[in-house]
């Protein structure tokens, strides 16, 4: 397999405002690129451009100007069905409020993606199940969404979002609302489910402990990619330092 | 201040207070129109010969109440969902709660009484419109009908004042009753729909039953007399409830076993229905009853349109007669629609009117044959001289146009020529369709009861004397039946939209994410007009039922209710659908977010 990168990002800027209206550039030309496998975290402040930079992946936003390829296509050209249906295919997602449906079952959330694609009943059920066993929901299948805690929403959130196995899960701050258990055992998870599937992860956090389960870090500071670290072969005990000291200087 | 916080929300939320306005202001207009007609008592003495019209209309006001209860608590609870937010805010930041109290109460009369005002406004123009359009159309004039009927104004308005205070001291209770946290976060709570089988399987039956139940009582309506309304009032109502809420959910977790439901958006539609099923049950019970209400108004309307000519034509084998007819009348006679007429020669001294015998032989007058079965259209005969001189139809007698009846001669060619008095001729006319020609036989008949005045004040001969006749008897009966039809298709259309309009707040994140997620805009427009289809053509389907036996209870006053039944049906779904299309563009217009 040749190595092409996951994501390829290049020269994107994203400008909100029009022409008679007060203009503000919320990406002022970003370029990075994601490797096949990789868990990589985006960290800034609030106001950084983070989520702007995240919805443009997530081909919920259109560029002003650059590139946004993923797995070697440009999703900036995509239109219509076209995005729809990249979306179902290539991308999972994870979100800080979980966005279940719930007038759905649990089993009916993470099968959703799949009954887009038309897959066959039978085949829904036994992936379904497989992943439920992998992410430990089994028994939460029947329960609809208002029934569950946090965590387990988020699992079940985790699950719909990998079920179809994407090339890509992005997540926008999946801890955000969980308490330190839930969010640990979320984390573990995702960098589980990064190294057994080999799916590529991309996190958008600004919280050090959730950033501190990845690889590689892009930190993000009014528009521009500011610094990056890598974790290596370093605990992520030491990780965590560096991370948050890299924070208290970068946010000077 | 506290009128100035109530008034600035408004602007900042102007949709939802738009649908919200809207739905409360046809609430009230269609109330005040029903009102317009139950309250007059003169009206419905002096139109409607029919001895338990009053209590019919008794009966009606109390069901619409019931209908615009549970409508004005759907709308309180949108209001309070949309301010609770707001309420909470300003209780965190010191506000007492008795002040925020009072801002609720006070926002919720201005909302209200602002919409009573409004929708009687409304409802006074409609009903004037309305009322205007139908007696051009139908060729009816009612008495004692006024679009602006001070008793009705006076009635809504204390009925919906009343409600609105309700409504608002329900508020207060529930405001006092949750914690501050509680109102600052938006109320995410879906209902959990679980449910038990075993007791929805017995609710579906017993909602059966209570249909059955109804059903019989209306058939059975001569038995049973006037208890048969309150009865079938109290069985299909709750009937109808436990149907809903049982029969629908049980077939829908069936077909979501099927593969079908695990394919593209389907598994999600299904959950939708169901999600609302459950959550609708009550306004979907209403609208069938408002449905059947609708449709049921109408085919009596159309009923009573229908006989009125019949029993008209039935009396007389011509429309209208003139004697002498003018150029004009003569003009105006072939401006009529598939008018035929043919002239008989008369002379007249001071006592008898002759014919001529050749001229009867070559064009004989028509009498109606009496028969016992007065469900087929009345035949007609030739009648012979001798019946005409000795056992005189009372159409024919009128033909002289004298003020006094005179007597009939029909003697051979020879006599008439020969006989003294003064020539004269006398024009039948005969229409296809009366009411279609109202306005011109109207002003014919006029001009003949001038010029050859009869003896009893505006009688004459002709079909069309009786349709007039007829029409002021059970006119009444037929312009009511249209008005309340048009009325209560309009109340059940904004019931139903207001309510899935009202829910879009929380039907816009699904969508967004399910968007978010990969669904095509195309699949979601479909699932969106499934969802609504069933949502509109459950409450249709129970409705059209209940009407084919609600019109059981109009057999001893119709000669066939059901005549045309299907054609009616047809077009009421024609116009229900209309509806259906108009709620579900809204509602994709408020729930999809743009490209």
């Amino acid at each position: 397999m040749s190595e092409q990168p996951i994501i390829s990002v290049s020269g994107l800027r994203k400008t909100y405002g029009g022409r008679s209206e007060k203009q503000y550039e919320a990406l002022k030309g970003i370029d990075f690129d994601v490797q096949p496998g990789e868990f990589v975290g985006i960290m800034g402040a609030s106001g950084s451009g983070k989520t702007t930079l995240l919805n443009m992946l997530a081909t919920l936003d259109q560029p002003t100007s650059g590139t946004v390829k993923i797995n070697g296509s440009d999703v900036t050209k995509l239109h219509g069905n076209k995005i729809a249906d990249f979306r179902a295919n290539e991308i999972g997602f994870i979100f800080q409020d979980f966005n279940l449906l719930e007038t759905l079952t649990a089993f009916e959330n993470i099968a959703l993606p799949l009954s887009l694609q038309g897959v066959r009943k039978n085949q829904i059920k036994t992936t379904v199940y497989q992943i439920a066993a992998v992410l430990s929901i089994s028994n939460l299948l029947d329960k609809y969404p208002t029934e569950l805690s946090g965590g387990q929403k988020q699992r079940v959130a985790a699950a719909r979002g990998i079920v179809h196995n994407p090339s890509l899960l992005l997540g926008d701050e999946p801890t955000g609302a969980l308490d330190s258990k839930s969010a640990r055992e979320l984390l573990e998870l995702l960098t589980q489910i990064n190294q057994e599937r080999d799916i590529s992860v991309l996190l958008v956090t600004h919280d050090p402990f959730s950033a501190s389960f990845c690889n590689r870090i892009l930190f993000i500071k009014d528009g521009v990619i500011g610094q990056e670290i890598k974790r290596n072969d370093r605990s992520r005990n030491e990780f965590y330092q560096e991370i948050l000291e890299q924070l208290g200087t970068f946010e000077q | 201040m506290l009128l100035r916080l109530a008034t600035s929300n408004i602007k900042n939320r102007i949709r939802d207070y738009i649908v919200l306005l809207t739905g409360l202001v046809m609430s009230s207009a269609i109330f005040y129109m029903f009102a317009n007609l139950a309250t007059n008592q003169q009206l419905i003495k002096s139109n409607l010969n029919f001895q338990y019209a009053s209590q019919v209309f008794i009966f009606g006001t109390i069901l619409l109440m019931i209908i615009t209860f549970v409508y004005v608590m759907y709308a309180n609870t949108f209001l309070l969902n949309m301010r609770q937010h707001d309420y909470g805010l300003f209780m965190m930041l010191g506000a007492k709660r008795s002040r925020v109290g009072a801002l609720m109460v006070l926002e919720t009369l201005i909302v209200g009484i602002g919409a009573t005002i409004i929708g009687i406004l409304f409802g006074i123009l409609i009903t004037g419109s309305l009322s205007g359009f139908l007696f051009d159309r139908l060729g009816l004039e009612i008495q004692h009908f006024n679009p602006l009927y001070p008793k009705a104004v006076a009635i809504t308005f204390v009925l919906f004042a009343l409600l609105f205070v309700i409504a608002s001291f329900m508020n207060l209770q529930s405001l006092v009753r949750t914690p501050v946290l509680q109102l600052l976060k938006q109320s995410d709570s879906v209902d959990k729909f679980k449910f038990s089988r075993v007791r929805l399987i017995i609710q579906g039956i017993a909602g059966i039953i209570l249909v059955g139940l109804g059903y019989w009582s209306l058939a059975s309506i001569k038995t049973l007399q006037l208890m048969a309304i309150p009865i079938a009032l109290i069985t299909i109502v709750l009937g109808s409830y436990f149907i809903f809420k049982s029969s629908i959910l049980l077939v829908i977790t069936w077909i979501k076993k099927t593969n079908w439901a695990s394919k593209k958006l389907n598994g999600f539609t299904l959950s939708q229905i169901m999600f609302r099923v459950h959550d609708y049950t009550r306004i979907l019970t209403i609208t069938s009853l408002l449905f059947a209400l609708a449709l049921g108004a109408i085919t009596v309307g159309a009923g009573f349109h229908r006989e009125i000519p019949m029993i008209a034509n039935s009396q007389s084998s011509f429309t209208l007669s003139i004697n002498n007819p003018t150029a004009a009348q003569k003009d105006s006679i072939k401006k009529l629609s598939g008018a035929t007429s043919y002239t008989y020669q008369q002379k007249l001294d001071h006592k008898n009117v002759y014919y001529n015998q050749a001229e009867l032989d070559t064009k004989p007058f028509k009498e109606p044959v009496p028969s016992s079965d007065f469900k087929k259209p009345t035949k007609f005969k030739n009648a012979s001289s001798k019946e005409l001189m000795e056992n005189t139809p009372p159409d024919f007698a009128f033909l002289a146009g004298t003020p006094k009846p005179a007597n009939i001669k029909i003697v051979p060619d020879k006599a008439f020529k020969s006989a003294k008095g003064t020539n004269q001729v006398v024009e039948l006319v005969t229409v296809k369709d009366i009411p279609s020609n109202y306005k011109a036989l109207t002003k014919l008949t006029d001009e003949q009861n001038k010029r050859y005045p009869s003896a009893v004040d505006n009688s004459g001969a002709g079909a069309f004397r009786s349709y007039q006749f007829v029409s002021s008897v059970f006119g009444g009966l037929e312009f009511i039946g249209y008005f309340l039809g048009i009325a209560f298709l309009a109340m059940l259309a904004s019931c139903l939209m207001f309510k899935i309009l009202s829910g879009t707040a929380q039907d816009q994140i699904r969508y967004n994410l399910l968007l978010k997620i990969g669904t095509r805009r195309s699949l979601l427009k479909r699932s969106i007009n499934r969802e609504l289809l069933v949502l509109f053509v459950i409450p249709g389907v129970l409705g059209i039922i209940d009407v084919l036996f609600g019109l059981q209870m109009f057999k001893p006053l119709m000669i066939d209710p059901y005549y045309n039944i299907s054609i009616l049906v047809g077009i009421f779904v024609i116009m229900y659908l209309g509806y259906y299309f108009l709620t579900s563009w809204l509602y994709k217009l408020i729930v999809l977010p743009e490209k």
